[in-house]
């Protein structure tokens, strides 16, 4: 690539971002050598492996998604950037991915790669998506989700890269009654920009969209995400829970939009920030804009530190004050996560969070 | 077992405890009563070491060890246990995690073995079944949700898992029935009337005292220990107040 044109923190939707590195890493070389990635697999079912953004076909078995030229664009900033090869899932009316989840595993070995993706699903299918990134690099990824009547899609995402960049674009749109569950754990060491557009497009359409960041030295995680409601009785739900240590900060914007024609919807945001240091920066940023008459919309937003009381409390029955903090902030992360409705991923993603409080607490 | 010299103690750069002195010697129950404001409270902290009550002068040493020295992890893998006169709700955190993790990280301090899922479990369920408490409140978050009295029990059910060597019990008796003052009552005396450990009840009636007989009665007024005597003192204490005894 040649010149890479990114948007300036003046602009009030990335104002809190920190772009700054991906002019080096665009420059940079992967090395494409990719370590032991078996760790990183959590069920049996069909599992993909990206290396710098290409399909490494011998240690992958794709089952239902087709890798090649993917039919999806965006005008998004970062993800206009993800166009050529990515991957497609198509699922059939009344179809079912195999059991389990379906894994993708994207390694960044210190390059930039860019993916689009495109999930459709038809009338009352089901799958189950789970996304892991890895490594040192830039990965940027666009996903272009399409549900139809009554589809379900259930994705978790992993950051748990070693240092760089994740940037994530979702742009989705449900029909009627279709649920999309969306999770997000950050508990890597790289940055991240996590965008997402969700389109609650038919009556009675569901969307949770959430997860939890955990940032520390001078990392920054940074969510955007736009939840509109279109047509009525849609129900959607942000549940944000940010942690900042050190001097790293953690920004969550994310926004409810509510149509004219959008009557009773049911629409609500948790945004909770909990600060491990004083010198960290925790930014919320719940926004409503509502055009109905008829509609239920919570939001509410939080910053604070670790319960003093609750500390010595534990402190006071033996437990050490490492172990205590790290308890107490898994506590605090613990509604984001439990929204995976899969044990064995959840369980998984619980790990890679007491993995990151084990490590820095 | 525990011997408080010249204890002298600020919180928020006010003076509380002023020069309070007192021994226990293991096999005893040692019963602290005052009215409020006399320093109760502050002195169970300062034994188990909560940040912001700072020692100014004198000393505590617990089984021959400085005991001001050590952080409040370490007074608890020592032996000392604090009883919680409110005791904190931790939401996300299960009774049985905090408990398991709270035992192990002080056998693990004092060089023991931590104890299996399946030994604590049996610890805990005999606890929990002695003091009238259900392994599915157990398994709840911890305190979250518990009516007053229940969170004392819990309070009397950690006591029994951790099988501390010395006691401090801030005011346990507050808002528990008479049912549940027996119960915990019965707990205390089962878990910690044994020659090699001690307790140290902080209280401000009588009434506990009923169900777990003091050797020592302390009155505690404006920061020191103004009169000690046996179990008859708790009596005359709740017949005549404080105020006579005090002056």
């Amino acid at each position: 690539m040649s010149v890479l044109t990114l948007p300036s923190t003046r602009e009030e939707a990335w104002r809190w971002s920190d772009l700054s590195g991906l002019e080096a890493l665009s420059a940079a070389h992967a090395t494409g050598v990719a370590a032991d990635l078996d760790s990183h697999w959590i069920g049996d079912g069909p599992r993909l492996l990206f290396v710098d953004g290409r399909l490494d076909a011998g240690r992958s078995r794709p089952g239902p998604v087709t890798v090649g030229t993917v039919d999806a664009a965006s005008t998004h900033p970062l993800a206009r950037l993800a166009g050529g090869d990515g991957w497609t899932l198509a699922v059939h009316k009344d179809g079912a991915t195999p059991p389990g989840a379906i894994e993708i595993v994207h390694v960044a070995t210190g390059g930039a790669s860019h993916v689009p993706a495109r999930i459709v699903m038809a009338e009352d299918a089901q799958a189950s998506i789970v996304e892991t990134y890895v490594g040192d690099g830039w990965a940027n990824r666009l996903t272009r989700i399409e549900l139809g009547r009554s589809a379900r899609l259930m994705r978790a995402i992993r950051l748990v890269q070693g240092s760089g960049f994740t940037s994530l674009r979702d742009e989705a749109v449900l029909g009627a009654g279709a649920s999309l569950v969306t999770t997000i754990l950050g508990a890597g060491a790289g940055g991240s920009r996590l965008d997402a557009f969700v389109t609650l497009d038919g009556a009675g359409a569901y969307a949770e969209h959430g997860g939890a960041l955990l940032a520390r030295d001078s990392q920054r995680h940074d969510a955007a995400v736009v939840v509109r409601h279109a047509e009525p009785e849609g129900t959607s739900r942000q549940l944000w829970r940010a942690v900042a240590d050190d001097q790293a900060t953690t920004s969550m914007a994310a926004r409810v939009e509510v149509a004219r024609d959008a009557q009773k919807t049911d629409g609500e945001q948790s945004l909770r920030g909990l600060m491990l240091k004083r010198t960290a920066t925790v930014n919320l940023k719940p926004e409503l804009e509502i055009f109905a008459d008829d509609v239920k919309c919570a939001h509410g937003a939080t910053v604070g530190e670790l319960d003093a009381q609750a500390l010595f409390y534990m402190t006071s029955r033996g437990i050490t004050p490492d172990r205590a903090r790290a308890l107490l902030t898994q506590a605090f992360i613990a509604d984001a996560l439990s929204r995976i409705g899969d044990e064995p991923v959840r369980d998984a993603f619980q790990a890679a969070a007491e993995a990151w409080l084990e490590e820095r607490i | 077992m525990l011997k408080i010299e010249n204890l002298h103690a600020d919180v928020d750069g006010k003076a509380i405890l002023k020069g309070l002195s007192l021994t226990i010697n293991p096999g005893e129950i040692h019963a602290i009563m005052g009215p409020n404001g006399a320093g109760k409270s502050t002195l169970s902290y300062v034994l188990a070491g909560r940040p912001g009550y700072e020692v100014t002068d004198g000393s505590v040493t617990f089984q021959g060890e400085d005991l001001l020295d050590k952080e409040p992890h370490e007074r608890a893998a020592a032996g000392v246990f604090l009883g919680f006169q409110y005791p904190v709700e931790i939401p996300g955190v299960s009774n049985v995690q905090f408990l398991r993790e709270a035992l192990n990280a002080q056998r693990r301090l004092r060089g023991e073995e931590p104890l299996s899922g399946g030994d604590f479990l049996k610890r805990a369920r005999a606890q929990a079944d002695a003091l009238g408490l259900s392994m599915d409140m157990l398994k709840r978050p911890v305190n979250v949700g518990f009516s007053g009295g229940e969170k004392k029990r819990n309070e009397m059910v950690q006591m029994g898992i951790i099988d501390p060597t010395l006691a401090i019990l801030d005011e346990t008796d507050s808002g528990l029935d008479i049912d549940a003052l027996r119960t915990v009552g019965h707990g205390i005396n089962t878990i910690m009337r044994k020659p090699d450990k001690a307790v140290l009840l902080i209280t401000h009636y009588q009434r506990l005292l009923d169900y777990v007989k003091p050797d020592f009665v302390h009155v505690l007024a404006a920061g020191r220990i103004v009169r000690t005597g046996g179990a008859d003192l708790a009596l005359e204490l709740e017949r005549e107040g404080y105020g006579a005894i005090a002056a």
